[in-house]
């Protein structure tokens, strides 16, 4: 009984403590919305802030969105800078965790003050970042939270830098069947679908759309993310022998179906990935180079585009990470356009504050390697991926017309083995 | 029927590979009463060698079986020597939980480190090659898994069944005290015993690196199979591990077949929660201590 008082009235002293620290918290920012303006001298640094995942689970991603925020950095030096200021990138690690993305964007805003902030990688440590953002009134361009949760907050100052969100990523396949003439069009659809909220509403998307429009379900199945072994699921698919095969996929499981259809020697006339089969390095590797012919993604970037600055992009990415154009993460590009949206509203308003660019950008397209940007009150784009193919060893763009580059092959040919 | 018979055929040839890991998880409770959570971790860290040595010198992960079976045989022994063996006699079961799983982590820490927390395959030219046998497909690398599993698994057999050292093995898990007083040196067993363990793991790892991607994290997922496989089988009971190994393997096939491979998962656990209500000794595992 003493010991469970003393506990409880540590417990008392605690909260006391803890309620003392947030008001204390929350004057501080209140006194602190400067930070929203544009405090240094013009010709001061430009300081850009921004928590990446070095570590952890989203490690690999982080690090490729951290190559196109450190290229967009020095490539816009080497042209002198945003407005004649020096862009300097703050980045720090947040160890894919969304406690350490709210105190890193709260020591990057208060304690180090910078100018502007970017986003981190993931929706999970979108959705809390974009919090502080919007606390402190600062703009918050992300690269990559594009999940659901990120737009149903509602916020004004976010804006995702991809061309739509995540979940309706697959609707350009769905347009493309559509435009087919009526007899060149499937009649058959079977759909498999990882339980995850950036790929099942992928393939849930396209199914309402199949089946308004005629094409009959023979089978849906959607998966546990622990699913290893796709043995039974598509000797199921094989069963009901589907005319087109839509994946709402991340990647391992896109490579396991691909990888367990190519052994059970069924080959359906089309097939889409919404995730995995748009790897242009990963996805010929972990299938065989020799299986990937016909299969179907959608993508924002693609080595070869023609949008604003994305020539450049390329031969600096290339210059300072090696590989070729292939091996260009698309995340990296995100974050490249990010920057690019930054030095597109400078160049148009002559300033670079937190509200012009809120404003500005919440008005009219904006240029980026990805294409013309475009977003809706809730921080959601509102234009379209791109359907993109695998045709002899690589990933084209197929439709729309507008940005395609080679026609789409149909039926999808048969497996190489 | 068609989906549920091919379900069915590769549920089977998976089951092999599982009976191998799960062997060396119940001889190692078998001999030392130790409940290894590290089995998974090893299994996964036998995959990253066979990994290794295929994307640097291109052997075949089915010829390097015998180099990670050695190197993972001598870090077993270590590991027994080093973490095991200082436990204190009475309360070794229950510390050798804590231990086993600080090893599990130590394991996964150390391939992070090395290879990254990326998914890994093994893609070798045959990884996606299938025979068609009467309209039912065949895949190379599960048969050959199988074939090989079964082959490591008689090597075992005969280990402890056949000689010197296996009658040792035997006796030390019959009594401990009267081997002992036979001349069976215990201690020796144990750590030998964990490395023979380990080595199981090591061949399984390179085959289960053919089979299935693989993350450092991987281990989890596995561990919590193989002690359900074990529990089934009865611990201690190495032809037990076999048999439960592909009635969960099969089961679980089938349940994906018929019902939906949401629930094939959970299909492990099911049998598990039947057998600690029904027969908590396990399906060959005796109520005393009994021979493996």
């Amino acid at each position: 009984m003493q010991q469970s008082n003393r506990l409880w009235r540590k417990g008392v002293v605690a909260v006391i403590a803890g309620a003392v620290v947030l008001t204390l918290g929350a004057c501080a920012s209140s006194s602190n919305d400067a930070g929203a303006t544009a405090s240094a001298s013009s010709k001061a640094p430009l300081v850009i802030g921004a928590s990446i995942s070095l570590t952890g689970d989203f490690a690999d991603s982080g690090k490729a969105v951290k190559r196109g925020y450190d290229l967009w950095a020095a490539e816009v030096n080497a042209k002198g800078g945003v407005l004649g200021r020096k862009v300097t990138m703050k980045l720090v690690d947040d160890a894919s965790s969304p406690t350490q993305v709210v105190s890193n964007y709260q020591n990057l805003i208060n304690r180090d003050k910078v100018d502007l902030v970017f986003g981190p990688f993931s929706s999970l440590l979108t959705v809390p970042a974009s919090q502080v953002a919007k606390r402190y009134s600062y703009a918050f361009l992300e690269p990559a939270g594009g999940g659901p949760k990120v737009f149903a907050q509602k916020l004004d100052n976010l804006f995702f830098v991809q061309p739509a969100p995540v979940v309706k990523s697959g609707d350009v396949f769905a347009d493309w069947i559509l435009s087919l003439p009526a007899d060149k069009r499937p009649k058959t659809a079977a759909y498999t679908e990882l339980d995850d909220p950036f790929a099942q509403p992928i393939a849930e998307n396209i199914r309402t759309r199949f089946e308004a429009a005629g094409i009959k379900t023979v089978y849906q199945q959607v998966y546990p993310a622990e699913t290893q072994d796709f043995s039974a699921i598509m000797a199921k698919v094989v069963a009901a022998n589907p005319d087109v095969l839509v994946g709402g996929t991340q990647n391992e499981d896109a490579y396991a179906q691909v990888k367990t259809l190519v052994q059970l020697k069924f080959s359906p006339k089309f097939m889409f990935l919404s995730n995995g089969a748009n790897s242009p390095l990963e996805f010929p590797t972990k299938v065989g180079p020799q299986n990937t012919a016909g299969i179907m993604s959608a993508g924002d970037w693609f080595p070869g585009s023609t949008a604003a600055g994305s020539a450049g992009f390329e031969a600096a990415y290339i210059k300072a990470n090696g590989g070729t154009a292939d091996t260009i993460d698309n995340s990296s590009a995100e974050a490249f356009a990010t920057g690019q949206l930054i030095e597109a509203v400078a160049a148009k308003t002559g300033k670079i504050d937190n509200a012009t660019i809120i404003t500005s950008l919440h008005q009219g397209e904006w240029p980026t390697v990805l294409g013309n940007l475009s977003w809706g009150a809730d921080g959601a784009p509102s234009g379209s991926f791109n359907l993109i193919q695998w045709q002899n060893g690589k990933l084209v763009p197929v439709f729309p017309a507008a940005t395609a580059k080679a026609t789409p092959v149909y039926p999808k040919p048969n497996w190489g083995g | 029927m068609h989906a549920l018979i091919q379900g069915v055929i590769l549920g089977i040839l998976t089951g092999g590979v599982y009976a191998l890991m799960a062997s060396g998880q119940t001889l190692i409770f078998g001999i030392m009463k130790v409940v290894n959570l590290a089995q998974g971790a090893m299994v996964i860290m036998a995959a990253y060698l066979s990994y290794q040595l295929f994307t640097t010198f291109g052997m075949d992960p089915f010829l390097a079986i015998p180099i990670t079976t050695l190197l993972m045989f001598g870090l077993g022994v270590g590991v027994e020597l080093l973490f095991l063996r200082p436990l204190r006699r009475e309360d070794k079961s229950e510390l050798s939980l804590l231990v086993t799983f600080a090893i599990a982590l130590l394991i996964e820490g150390v391939l992070s480190v090395t290879w990254g927390t990326t998914y890994r395959s093994i893609n070798t030219t045959y990884a996606n090659s299938s025979w068609t046998l009467w309209g039912y497909q065949i895949t190379v690398v599960r048969f050959w898994a199988f074939v090989l599993s079964l082959v490591a698994l008689g090597l075992l057999f005969w280990l402890l069944n056949r000689t010197r050292f296996g009658r040792a093995v035997r006796a030390t898990v019959q009594n401990p005290e009267s081997a002992r007083l036979l001349g069976v040196e215990a201690q020796w067993v144990s750590a030998l015993g964990f490395g023979l363990g380990a080595a199981t793991a090591a061949a399984a790892g390179s085959i289960y690196g053919l089979l299935y991607p693989f993350t450092p994290g991987s281990h989890y997922d596995l561990i919590s199979r193989l002690l359900s496989i074990v529990v089934l089988g009865g611990l201690g009971s190495v032809g037990g591990a076999v048999i439960a190994a592909v009635i969960v393997s099969t089961s679980s096939a089938i349940v994906a077949a018929t019902i939906s491979p949401a629930w094939s998962e959970m299909t492990f656990f099911v049998i598990l929660i039947l057998v600690l209500l029904i027969r908590p000794q396990g399906l060959f595992g005796s109520v005393n201590r009994g021979a493996i």
